[in-house]
């Protein structure tokens, strides 16, 4: 379902071209559950922006179910991101003003759906992550578990054949992303996608496969290698 | 995405920043205010001064008024409009009345008491189209005109003058030997040229048996339509031209040409303020182009989210351009009903009218919204310029 082939991403800062990505390629396939580690700054954060069609690639190709999405133009991105993919963040990134039935229906006013079927779907997804109670309160009237829920309903809202989050339990206390990871894995159960980018080991273990990303490149898992070394 | 549903997010956000939103408007509020008060004012003075030129519109005198060759000639009449001429101006198709009279000065007086005073003889019309009502006693009827009868109506200064205030009705006053029975006194003018003067009113053909005048010195149409009045003008000028056989001694003032004129004027001191107005209408849209360039930094957070979730750069760029054009055309609006108000209270207390014209209001509310376009645009560019990743990355 997606398909990186030699990936790679370099900014100029002055004078000078960064490297962050310096040749990925990786495939996930349908229905899995993937976690993408790697320490601060190893580029993990620019994949997973490619990923999720916000950023495009300097040179190399990414097919987002059979699609090469690696050349679209803004606003074709913009319709990916609308259709194929959900996201989640470690702020929850939730519009303040809004309530969670409202923020759950976002995807669906840029997707042009009717108000009536914005309101069913939003209504069915926040009861999906068990806030079919909530649907009426504002962002800082939820707890930050809460919020996260609202995040993950609205990310689920418009179908979409891949959920992206990133650090999703970063800003959650332990309890709490218990919780969240154990929704994330009743989805992946029934057949949605899920990347998680994380830097928590305990976080990846939910995956079924850890990828591991460092100085821009696809590496080992440094702990079983570590491990075995010394 | 729909744009009502633009509408009501920009609604909830002017809704959301209610001090803001009003400050920002106010700019626009007071361009708009006071364009329309200028140029309700400047309207409402052109139409006084047009119609109190040209009286209420629908009347026109006929001058006469011979070449200095015919005067050699010795064509010149003192009064130049005979009978039959206003049989045939009467005649005229959608002249609906010829006002004729005739006036001369001489001394009126009762027992010891005398004054000077305009005699005017008048025909049936004369009264009703110049607007004299009769205040006390009668006006003069159709058999009062038909035999020539010796009766007078006043005005309220003749009475001063002669009767000392006293009634005056049944008095027999004497215009040089010839007695007349006062029937009826005059209102008193009213309006801003009107002052009163020392007046009697006699039916021309007692003034003819009286004093022996032969015909009428002055003649004014009243027609039907006031839009009409040019033509049947030069109509009735090209009528009595033919009778008299004379070249163009009997003139009409072309009334159109007088009215340009005043609009003209008019028109350019309401340029000249409306602009000066203008001014603060686009120093309110900078206002806004300001605030709203702090509110696109300001959301920039939001602007990351819609993006993430879909949302397409035009999408974004109409959001924000909505937005603006929100608060201009709220602002156009609020200053459009204080803007009438105030031209309301300026018509009430110093008693000028004014003129509140649909294409005025229509054209503030469209260029109060072309201001929100104009300086929503930069904003809304920028907003939609934003890089999802960095937005979302905003604190």
């Amino acid at each position: 379902m997606i398909q990186l082939e030699e990936i790679t991403k370099s900014y100029t800062l002055g004078k000078e071209a960064v490297n962050v990505l310096r040749g990925i390629s990786l495939q996930i396939k349908s229905g899995e559950f993937v976690a993408i580690m790697g320490p601060s700054g190893s580029g993990k954060s620019t994949l997973m922006n490619i990923i999720g069609c916000l950023d495009r690639p300097t040179t190399g190709s990414y097919f987002l179910n059979e699609e090469d999405v690696s050349q679209h133009k803004d606003h074709e991105l913009a319709k990916v991101r609308n259709q194929s993919i959900g996201f989640v963040f470690q702020q929850f990134q939730l519009l303040p003003r809004l309530t969670a039935l409202k923020n759950v229906e976002l995807p669906m006013v840029y997707a042009g759906a009717s108000k009536q079927e914005r309101e069913e779907r939003a209504r069915d997804a926040l009861a999906k992550v068990g806030l079919q109670d909530r649907v009426g309160h504002l962002p800082n009237e939820l707890s930050g578990g809460q919020k996260q829920r609202v995040a993950i309903a609205r990310a689920l809202v418009n179908d979409p054949s891949l959920i992206l989050a990133d650090e999703p339990t970063g800003a959650l206390d332990t309890a709490t992303s218990v919780a969240i990871m154990d929704l994330f894995v009743q989805l992946n159960q029934e057949g949605t996608t899920i990347v998680v980018v994380t830097h928590e080991p305990e976080v990846a273990e939910y995956a079924s496969r850890v990828i591991y990303v460092r100085d821009g490149l696809l590496g080992q898992n440094p702990l079983e290698k570590g491990g075995q070394t010394s | 995405m729909s744009l009502w549903e633009n509408i009501k997010m920009a609604l909830m956000s002017v809704k959301a920043h209610k001090m803001r939103s009003i400050l920002t408007m106010l700019g626009i509020i007071i361009g708009v205010a006071a364009v329309i008060v200028v140029v309700a004012i400047g309207q409402g003075g052109e139409a006084m001064l047009k119609s109190q030129i040209a009286g209420d519109g629908n009347t026109i005198e006929v001058f006469y008024q011979p070449s200095e060759e015919e005067m050699q000639q010795g064509k010149w009449e003192e009064n130049p409009f005979t009978q039959e001429d206003i049989r045939q101006l009467e005649g005229i198709e959608k002249v609906s009345n010829v006002v004729a009279s005739s006036s001369e000065f001489s001394t009126a007086r009762l027992r010891e008491e005398e004054t000077e005073t305009s005699i005017t003889g008048i025909n049936e019309a004369y009264l009703d189209v110049n607007q004299l009502k009769v205040e006390k006693g009668r006006s003069f009827t159709s058999a009062d005109f038909l035999g020539g009868r010796r009766v007078a109506i006043v005005s309220a200064a003749m009475q001063e003058e002669l009767f000392e205030g006293k009634s005056p009705i049944g008095e027999i006053i004497r215009i040089g030997v010839q007695p007349v029975e006062v029937i009826g006194v005059l209102e008193k003018p009213t309006g801003l040229f009107a002052f009163g003067s020392v007046e009697t009113y006699i039916p021309w053909t007692a003034m003819r048996n009286m004093l022996g005048t032969s015909n009428y010195s002055q003649v004014t149409l009243q027609v039907e339509n006031a839009d009409d009045i040019q033509p049947i003008g030069e109509r009735a000028t090209t009528v009595l031209n033919q009778l008299h056989d004379t070249d163009d001694s009997y003139q009409v003032i072309n009334m159109e040409e007088i009215a340009q004129g005043i609009g003209q004027v008019t028109t350019i001191m309401t340029t000249i303020i409306g602009s000066i107005a203008g001014i603060s209408l686009l120093v309110g849209g900078i206002g806004v182009m300001n605030i709203m360039l702090v509110s696109v930094t300001e959301r920039t957070r939001e602007i990351g989210i819609r993006k993430s979730l879909g949302a397409t750069r035009q999408q974004i760029l109409l959001q924000f351009l909505v937005e603006s054009i929100i608060l201009t055309l709220i602002g156009g609006i609020i200053g459009i009903i204080l803007g009438a108000g105030t031209a309301y209270l300026v018509s009430f207390f110093a008693d000028w009218p004014s003129l509140i014209s649909w294409q005025v209001v229509l054209g503030a509310v469209l260029f109060s919204m072309l201001i929100g376009v104009a300086f929503g645009l930069l904003p809304a560019n920028k907003a939609s310029r934003l890089d999802p990743i960095d937005s979302l990355r905003y604190e």
